[in-house]
């Protein structure tokens, strides 16, 4: 425990609360207090405690504000901390690194670590590691030193903020050679920069990085000059340096500094990362290649054999690269961030981090062990998908039926028409009612099922796309998955090689599954509804393929959705939670597959969920006052309709508050995830265009619209 | 070799799906960790359906191409999800080098492990780190070559290529997934293995206990 103490409040926060437990409250007590204002209650200790941590007055101010001699004072605020009353709390966010920072250090035997908290600052990562570098670079330096400096982003970042007392006779020298100067960080400047700042010498190296030959390379290292400058460097009693990894983003590959087609060689050898121009694999041992005698720079042995060796890197795609650097040895000093040095004990097996994150959230395990799995009605659980469809077929024979006895692949029977586009939806079973609630007139006119959240395969798909074929195109429609995409593109070929032209739209309405920038990496939830309505309404107005895409990609573009679970679903065959969702926690931006959502929070009341749903919405949504929206509220499977009308309420209460009309709206279940327990809210922005695609009549066995007048949802 | 080069490979499918049945419900709690918890189901299913498919097959006239071809079909008919379209491309690859060839020599196995991993890299257009099965196929066959260029023995280049993919999946535990459903966890996937490379190296320890 941290002592308590007042000043800037960043680092810890003071709650103060007032219990009143077991009587505390002294009115009219020994010294006659008589007028604590109003807001304190009538409590003295809470008024104290006020009076103390939060406007910061002495306690002699606070008995002269009181009127109680300075002793009661230091008394109240010592039953305060006792009584519970004030409770001193790291903020979790700093305490987290603290711990992170610790176990690092034990777990690979550093001299020392600073993790840097991933909390509400907003600051670019390189910068808050550059500030924190630079801060432990400054305690460690001394006078007479001399200190290697790698190239790298996050290093230039750490020289620009260095600040450090006055030292004497420091040497800076640059640990490589240098490179032509198209980006800021060049080993020169990186160097310079650190030098700089502690107005230390600077020795470069006055040769490329990397050179034309090994040939060239002998040749250089044996000019005097050059040999100098490798003295210096071998004299380096400390080296700081950046850690990069080989994924595609990594400035690796944009610097400029390697050429592309030997980093592929040292990716083929399975190097994990580079440090300091040299690659090491995931164990930290040397990789070999084409460049390892043409380049010109502190080799690894060299490295590892300098005192005081400083990495600074952050980001958790750098986690393979960094937890090869710490195996191997290379690193004694560890500046990194939160999430990264979690991810790395993670990564390495470290288990017992997770208890020490959040032993300080006192819950009690719960007890699960007096039941292990969820209950279900079932038969042969490795039969559920068949016999679904055995029930599912006969129940909505008026709707459809299968394709020439493959089950798999289902039709709509009044769907299908010469010179109509075809709409073919679907995906994986255990979203009922999607998809094959959805076919039937106007809406789609086939559906290929697969297994439980599993990709049907190319054979239904490409029969579905025959089936519904009128001579004028195909459209598919489904959601954005990698199995999906792969199976779905696989047909496509087939039923292209067969002369049915192919278009597709791969549905996105999932907002929290990726940022704005990788719109197209998102998944299709279930903003399904909207897009397939308003698909199959134009397909059934005989509006070309070319159109019928449009129109559907446009719908897609203005559907939003994003789930939250509370807790996780089960699948048949194993009948347990597809993993646990705490009992005080929810999941947010939860999908459709039992698989984990993006982030996890503590749960709120439904109308702070709902709120913080539709801050995210509205934040993509462009809509203005007088826009009209069409709304999805969705059970994921197991959220009664209760709760669903209760956040419908909230969500309309919020779009009404912004003067947004609700066109047309839907409650219950249409896109479920088999029994997770959760729900989903989808928009509709609805235009012109859309609005009238919306209202056009469909009968399938999930929705029947009548007309722009009645619509009525036949289920709920 | 005793039996048929077509015998053999039937074998080693057998010897697949029971792995696979074995640990079907490891794989698909490594899968619910950072994905939908299906992977020891769906390759269970995938399996057997092969089984299945070479069962009708006539393995005494049926040639190595024959037995590959048809469990790519039998896989991917009855599979469908991410993992058919990566294995059938991966098998009907397979099947494409063996086309002629009678013999399972290490020439042979070493076209067929080649054939499989790059017919799953082109599908799922994945690379090396995305932690993915790839991470396995591709160290196992680049293993495969650089036995088959040494010279290696038959049990030297099964021991090679096993280390290969077993040291490839368990690297997939300190990889971020960016393909798949696991990429939308993120940083979350890290320290969990990725059930596709798990089940990936299952497989290949099949091979080498029948090739």
């Amino acid at each position: 425990m941290v002592a308590a103490r007042r000043g800037p409040a960043k680092p810890m926060a003071l709650k103060t609360s007032s219990p009143r437990k077991g009587g505390t409250s002294r009115v009219n007590g020994p010294e006659g207090i008589d007028s604590i204002p109003l807001r304190y209650g009538d409590d003295p200790y809470v008024w104290a405690c006020w009076l103390y941590y939060e406007d910061g007055m002495t306690q002699g101010e606070i008995a002269e504000a009181m009127g109680v001699s300075r002793a009661t004072v230091n008394s109240y605020l010592a039953d305060a901390r006792e009584k519970g009353i004030v409770n001193i709390s790291i903020e979790p966010a700093r305490l987290a690194s603290l711990t992170i920072a610790q176990e690092l250090k034990r777990h690979f035997g550093l001299s020392d670590c600073l993790v840097v908290p991933n909390d509400d600052d907003t600051r670019p990562l390189i910068g808050r590691l550059g500030a924190a570098g630079a801060q432990a670079l400054a305690k460690m330096i001394k006078s007479g030193d001399t200190l290697a400096v790698a190239w790298g982003r996050t290093i230039l970042s750490v020289g620009e903020h260095l600040e450090t007392g006055p030292l004497q006779d420091v040497t800076v020298v640059q640990a490589t050679g240098g490179t032509t100067a198209s980006f800021a960080y060049t080993p020169e400047l990186t160097a310079a920069a650190v030098a700089r700042a502690i107005s230390a010498r600077c020795v470069n190296i006055t040769a490329p990085a990397i050179v034309a030959s090994a040939e060239m390379h002998r040749m250089l290292l044996a000019e005097p000059l050059i040999r100098e400058q490798f003295d210096t460097l071998a004299r380096a009693n400390r080296i700081v340096f950046g850690i990069s990894s080989l994924r595609p983003n990594s400035t690796i590959h944009t610097s400029g500094f390697f050429e592309s087609v030997p980093l592929q060689h040292y990716l083929a050898k399975g190097a994990a990362g580079v440090l300091a121009g040299r690659f090491i694999d995931e164990r930290g041992r040397p990789v070999a290649g084409p460049l390892d005698d043409r380049t010109i720079g502190i080799s690894l042995e060299m490295l590892r054999g300098i005192g005081t060796r400083v990495a600074v890197a952050g980001g958790f795609d750098k986690v393979p690269a960094l937890l090869a650097a710490l195996r191997g040895g290379y690193v004694n000093v560890l500046v990194t961030d939160a999430a990264t040095g979690a991810g790395i004990l993670r990564a390495d097996g470290v288990t017992s981090l997770d208890g020490k994150l959040s032993q300080r959230q006192k819950s009690a395990p719960v007890s699960n062990s007096y039941r292990s799995h969820v209950k279900k009605f079932l038969n042969n659980p490795n039969d559920v998908v068949e016999e679904m469809l055995d029930g599912l077929i006969v129940a909505h024979r008026p709707y459809l039926q299968p394709i020439g006895g493959s089950r798999r692949a289902l039709v709509a029977r009044d769907g299908p028409r010469p010179g109509k586009v075809g709409l073919v939806i679907g995906g994986g079973t255990g979203h009922e009612p999607c998809f094959v609630g959805y076919v039937g007139k106007g809406l789609a006119d086939a559906v290929a099922l697969g297994n439980i959240f599993s990709s049907p395969p190319p054979d239904p798909i490409a029969r579905c796309a025959v089936a519904a074929s009128g001579g004028a195109g195909v459209l598919f429609v489904y959601g954005n998955y990698a199995g999906d995409v792969m199976n779905f593109e696989m047909a496509a070929e087939i039923a292209e090689e067969q002369g049915i032209p192919i278009r597709t739209v791969l549905t996105t309405d999932d907002i929290a599954s990726s940022p704005i920038e990788d719109r197209e990496g998102r998944r299709g939830v279930a903003g399904n509804f909207f897009v397939f309505k308003v698909a199959g309404a134009a397909c059934d107005r005989g509006m070309t393929l070319a159109e019928c895409e449009a129109v559907t990609r446009k719908a897609n573009d203005r559907t939003f959705t994003v789930g939250v679970a509370l807790e996780s679903c089960s699948m048949p065959q194993t009948r347990r939670h597809n993993f646990e969702i705490g009992p005080d926690d929810m999941e947010l931006g939860m999908g459709i597959h039992g698989e984990p959502g993006v982030s996890r929070e503590r749960i709120r009341t439904a109308d702070e969920i709902v709120d913080t749903i539709m801050d995210n919405i509205f934040k993509e949504m462009k809509a203005e006052p007088g826009d009209r929206v069409a709304v999805l509220v969705n059970s994921f499977g197991a959220t009664p309709l209760m709760e669903l009308y209760i956040l419908f309420r909230r969500v309309e209460q919020r779009l009404s508050a912004k003067n947004i009309a609700i066109e047309a709206s839907w409650v219950g279940h249409y896109c479920t995830s088999l029994d997770m327990v959760g729900a989903s809210i989808s928009i509709l922005h609805l235009d012109r265009q859309l609005t009238e695609l919306l209202h056009h009549p469909c009968r399938t066995a999930i929705l029947t619209i009548n007309g722009p007048e009645t619509d009525v949802p036949a289920h709920g | 070799m005793s039996e048929s080069a077509a015998r053999a490979l039937a074998t080693m499918f057998e010897r697949m799906s029971r792995a696979i049945e074995t640990e079907k419900d490891h794989l698909s709690e490594l899968d619910g960790a950072i994905g939908d918890g299906d992977h020891g189901i769906t390759m269970s299913i995938g399996f057997k359906a092969v089984n299945a498919a070479l069962a009708a097959l006539d393995l005494d006239a049926a040639s190595p191409s024959e037995v590959m071809s048809t469990a790519a079909a039998g896989f991917l008919d009855a599979v469908g999800a991410s993992t058919g379209p990566l294995y059938a491309t991966g098998l009907r690859r397979a099947a494409q080098v063996l086309a002629g060839r009678e013999q399972l020599d290490l020439a042979a196995c070493r076209d067929m492990l080649a054939a499989m991993s790059e017919g799953i890299r082109d599908r799922g257009k994945a690379q090396r780190g995305d932690k993915t099965m790839l991470d396995v196929w591709l160290p196992a066959a680049e293993a495969a070559a650089t036995a088959v260029a040494d010279g290696r023995s038959k049990r030297d280049f099964w021991a090679a290529v096993t280390a290969a993919a077993d040291n490839g999946a368990a690297a997939t535990a300190t990889m971020v997934a960016t393909k798949g459903r696991a990429a939308r966890v993120r940083e979350r996937s890290l320290g969990h293995l990725d059930p596709g490379a798990a089940s990936a190296a299952m497989l290949v320890r099949a091979m080498a206990e029948t090739l």
